[in-house]
């Protein structure tokens, strides 16, 4: 038994290098006829957190995000059974540099942080 | 206790006493002694009383349940709820924060006769490169220890001669004679600079990056209680300079070039000297403060990678946000907002928007999930959640009325 919204939701996601790797901004849930609902997976995107605000202001985000490259512009997934949720924060066990998780810390760090002496 | 312990309690002690004065508390009791005297001793002694028991209640939280305020806050109170205290302390902040680097770039006009505005790009240049470089425990115990010079407002209070038993009678609150929408707004700008919400943030985030456990409950309660004691303390040495200095000739604290004269009659030139390097180091020391609390609590926030004793590559959402923070500050330094009047608004916004900060941690620190044994007992509820209300009942009411009679 775990409540989703106290347990997981807006919850502190850790990456395999115990880095911080955003947090829980939406949860995704599998409706099927005839059985209960399954939890399928996580989602960690901005495109998820403004949807819980406006859904304009998130699909706006959303076209603008698409343009940045192949498998933009939709919210990143973690599937739930790669979640491990013993602990204070839930933990994954791949790199988020790898993932659009960190797309924008990359994109900032290489083009202008990197550029600033003593970074 | 073993030695460790107490050099950190002595450090720690240290480091709030030079960390507590900033723009706001020196001009608003500076403020509430030249213009009622003696009378509003009362509103320093309970500022200080709420700061303290939320400073120490920020430690616990974050020795006992490994989380910072703006972190359990989004995890407890979801994205949605959060995000109201979320743009509400990153605005009034902010005005903090201007107000803070426009006391920085005052304190170094007093000292060079060039006028405010031409230090804003040097005064955040200067706070944003010891941000980039510096690491948490350089900011916390150079920054501070360096403070320790606004020890000089104590002494110079001591030598004045006040009259110890108008001001003991002044801490007990009493109803103004004169001006009273004046002596209600005072009041509030005095409670505003002392619980300023930024210094528990600060606090809880500093305790994560120094790894503190259930181990230094202890520590934190010491550093707490006499810390922000001490830091009070000096507030009220201000009062008390205003009081004798100023009120006796009806002499209003009218702009920041009328400050120095709160130590120059007993201390001359060298009270001089050491007013500017107090000015100087104490709002330098708060606009670090509030840049670094203001970055963790929109990383936190969001869940990004942080920590001020990572190199900005390893957190450049972080160091990025400070840096912006730092700059809109000095916009506001640069097209010449008079740092006294930015202090008066900020400090009353402050206290105006207490409880929308305080309230939803108050909720956190009742909760055994995060804290266990170590919850809130009846009188820290009490205590912090009664002078907050207070303060934004009398800010909500005062501040219009003191815009109505002109700022008088």
């Amino acid at each position: 038994m775990i409540h989703l919204i106290a347990e997981v939701l807006d919850k502190q996601i850790v990456d395999k290098r115990s880095r911080q790797a955003g947090r829980a901004d939406g949860i995704v849930i599998e409706l099927r006829e005839g059985q209960p609902p399954l939890v399928v997976a996580v989602e960690v995107s901005p495109i998820t957190l403004l949807a819980r605000f406006n859904r304009r202001l998130a699909s706006w985000y959303a076209r603008w995000d698409a343009r940045l490259g192949h498998g933009r512009g939709t919210p990143f997934r973690i599937p739930w059974r790669a979640l491990d949720r013993t602990g204070l924060d839930l933990r994954v066990d791949f790199d988020a540099e790898d993932t659009p998780i960190n797309a924008f810390e990359k994109w900032l760090r290489q083009r202008i942080v990197e550029r600033i002496p003593g970074s | 206790m073993k030695g460790k312990q107490l050099l950190q309690i002595a450090l720690g002690i240290v480091t709030s006493v030079g960390g507590f004065l900033e723009i706001g508390s020196i001009t608003t009791a500076a403020q509430a002694g030249a213009a009622f005297g003696y009378q509003l001793t009362w509103s320093v002694i309970i500022g200080t009383l709420c700061i303290a028991f939320l400073i120490e209640m920020s430690g616990r939280f974050a020795a006992c349940s490994k989380h910072t305020i703006p972190d359990a806050m989004r995890e407890r109170f979801g994205a949605n709820a959060f995000s109201i205290p979320l743009i509400v302390m990153l605005s009034v902040s902010l005005l903090v924060m201007a107000a803070e680097m426009g006391g920085f770039a005052a304190a170094l006009e007093l000292a060079t006769s060039v006028k405010f505005p031409f230090w804003a790009v040097p005064a955040a240049f200067v706070s944003w490169f010891v941000l980039w470089r510096a690491s948490f425990g350089m900011i916390e115990n150079g920054v501070c220890l360096l403070g320790l010079v606004t020890v000089v407002f104590a002494v110079a209070a001591v030598k004045a001669g006040p009259d110890y038993g108008a001001l003991a009678r002044g801490a007990l609150p009493t109803l103004p004679h004169t001006s009273p929408a004046h002596y209600w707004f005072v009041a509030v700008s005095v409670l505003g600079a002392s619980v300023s919400p930024y210094l528990y943030y600060f606090y809880s985030s500093g305790a994560i990056e120094e790894h503190w456990d259930k181990s230094y409950l202890g520590v934190n309660r010491w550093v707490a209680g006499i810390g922000m004691g001490f830091g009070g303390f000096l507030s009220l040495a201000i009062l008390v300079l205003a009081a004798v200095l100023f009120h006796p000739n009806g002499q209003d604290v009218g702009s920041y070039r009328d400050l120095p004269e709160l130590v120059t009659p007993i201390l001359g030139r060298p009270g001089f000297w050491l007013f500017v390097a107090s000015l100087a180091i104490a709002c330098f020391g708060a606009t670090l403060e509030i840049a670094l609390s203001l970055a963790y609590l929109v990383a936190q926030g969001f869940g990004w990678q942080w920590g001020e004793d990572l190199p900005p590559r390893a957190d450049a959402r972080f160091a990025l946000m400070y840096t912006l923070l730092i700059a809109a500050a000095a916009l506001f330094v640069l097209f010449g907002a008079d740092p006294l009047k930015l202090t008066q608004i900020s400090m009353a916004l402050t206290s105006a928007s207490l409880p929308l900060g305080v309230l939803p941690f108050l909720v956190l620190m009742n909760d055994r999930r995060y804290l266990g044994e170590h919850v809130n007992g009846h009188i820290g509820n009490a205590i912090v959640l009664s002078i907050s209300v207070m303060a934004m009942v009398l800010a909500v009411v005062s501040i219009p009325l003191e815009l109505i009679g002109g700022g008088g």
